[in-house]
């Protein structure tokens, strides 16, 4: 039961529909984490019941240390891991459904044109679609998006968000470019305006959000 | 003799006991928030995973170090250290004694009872000390001390205080003649009181 347990785990939290999308790393730590902290409630559990909270001895001080910071240290390490690719998954970024439900309905949505939805039902991006749109080039861009994230989370939770949502800045053309600039397509429908995109002079929401707007929203007016 | 600086703080051994099961309760805290993120990713489980639950283990942290510490200046600390209140009584005449008590503050009175009649033999006050007969002689206590004030205590446990007249031999000559002082005291006292009483 507790393999199964343990073999269904990545499929649980992230309800992936497909086993080859499951990411290895995840599935991996996932396990390990789940052993982890079976090991680490097994022994903090033995020491409160045999012990009581009296430390007599280099037993019930071991048990004490390895139950309450070295083994919670070390999953909390391996929990990071996971955490850092778990954070980048469209379930995950759902999961705030008063504010971003609209937006990854959008995206999922085949008969959308936003941008959005054109990316995702294309699988352009094959995976963690919002993560990658809205997190810029290299680890800065992670770290950023981290520190934004949990500040996110934060205003979610405390209900001291504001609908409609806003962008915190203009969305930056570098995050489109990441992908498109040196694609034979977009170099032949850009040949005439790619100086001035790299220049700044023009940004790609200039022109694409006529024809197709990022998100497409429909329900999200006011605060709930 | 003059006497050493405080070093420890004595602890109730309740606190301790429950600093320990708190840490282990914030343990066991941190593996929920660990399995609540692992079986169900959202924003609010990574949140209370990644920013409350290593808040928890550092607060855990804190407790057992301080356990810890506290632990380790007990066991190098030369003293044990207690308050009594008025009445209490400290060590007990026909017990076996096991430290030696030097006052640091307020007074006691040292009784003996005989035929049940107690009778004060002296009081004493801080910097006089009591107790280390019985270490020495390894007899039970001849007479009660019983706090007269509210009053603190350092205690040098048997092993410790012996070894102290062992090696340190200027404490052991002051002793000695501190305690030849108290028995002289005492006796004369004692005398006194029974020529009184065969007066009356």
């Amino acid at each position: 039961m507790g393999a199964a347990v343990l073999r269904s785990l990545p499929a649980e939290a992230l309800a992936q529909p497909h086993v080859f999308q499951q990411d290895p790393v995840d599935r991996l730590m996932a396990r390990f984490l789940a052993v982890l902290i079976l090991v680490g409630l097994a022994v903090v559990l033995w020491s409160l019941f045999r012990y009581r909270g009296r430390d007599v001895g280099a037993i019930s001080w071991g048990l004490l240390l390895g139950g309450t910071i070295v083994l919670p240290v070390m999953f909390t390490g391996v929990g990071t891991i996971l955490a850092l690719e778990r954070v980048r998954t469209v379930p995950l970024c759902g999961s705030c459904h008063l504010t971003m439900k609209p937006y990854v309905d959008d995206m999922m949505n085949p008969k959308s044109n936003s941008l959005a939805a054109i990316h995702y039902t294309n699988r352009y991006i094959a995976e963690n679609q919002c993560y990658e749109c809205h997190t810029s080039y290299g680890m800065l861009g992670t770290l950023e998006s981290k520190e934004q994230g949990i500040v996110d989370v934060y205003k979610y939770y405390t209900r001291t968000f504001q609908l409609p949502l806003q962008l915190r800045h203009p969305y930056r053309d570098q995050d489109c470019l990441k992908c498109h600039a040196g694609a034979k397509k977009w170099i032949a429908a850009h040949e005439d305006s790619q100086e001035k995109i790299f220049a700044g002079k023009v940004s790609c929401m200039q022109c694409h959000v006529e024809t197709n707007p990022a998100h497409t929203l429909i329900g999200q007016e006011s605060n709930p | 003799m003059s006497l050493p600086s405080v070093r420890t703080i004595e602890l109730d051994p309740r606190i301790i006991r429950w600093t320990l099961i708190s840490a282990q309760v914030l343990a066991l805290i941190v593996y929920l928030l660990g399995a609540g993120f692992l079986f169900r990713s959202s924003g609010g489980t990574l949140f209370l995973f990644s920013v409350v639950a290593p808040a928890l283990i550092v607060l855990a942290a804190l407790a057992l170090g301080g356990v810890a510490l506290y632990r380790y200046l007990r066991r190098t600390s030369l003293f044990a250290f207690a308050l009594f209140e008025p009445g209490d009584v400290i060590l007990q005449q026909g017990d076996h004694g096991d430290f030696a008590y030097f006052i640091q503050q307020g007074e006691v009175e040292v009784v003996r009872r005989e035929k049940e009649v107690e009778t004060l033999i002296s009081v004493l006050k801080k910097g006089q000390h009591f107790g280390e007969t019985a270490l020495i002689s390894n007899e039970p206590h001849q007479s009660t001390v019983r706090a007269k004030t509210r009053v603190r205590v350092a205690m040098l446990g048997k092993r410790k205080f012996l070894h102290m007249l062992r090696f340190v031999h200027p404490a052991h000559g002051d002793l000695m003649s501190s305690i030849n002082q108290q028995a002289t005291e005492q006796a004369a006292k004692r005398a006194k009181a029974a020529a009184r009483s065969s007066r009356d």
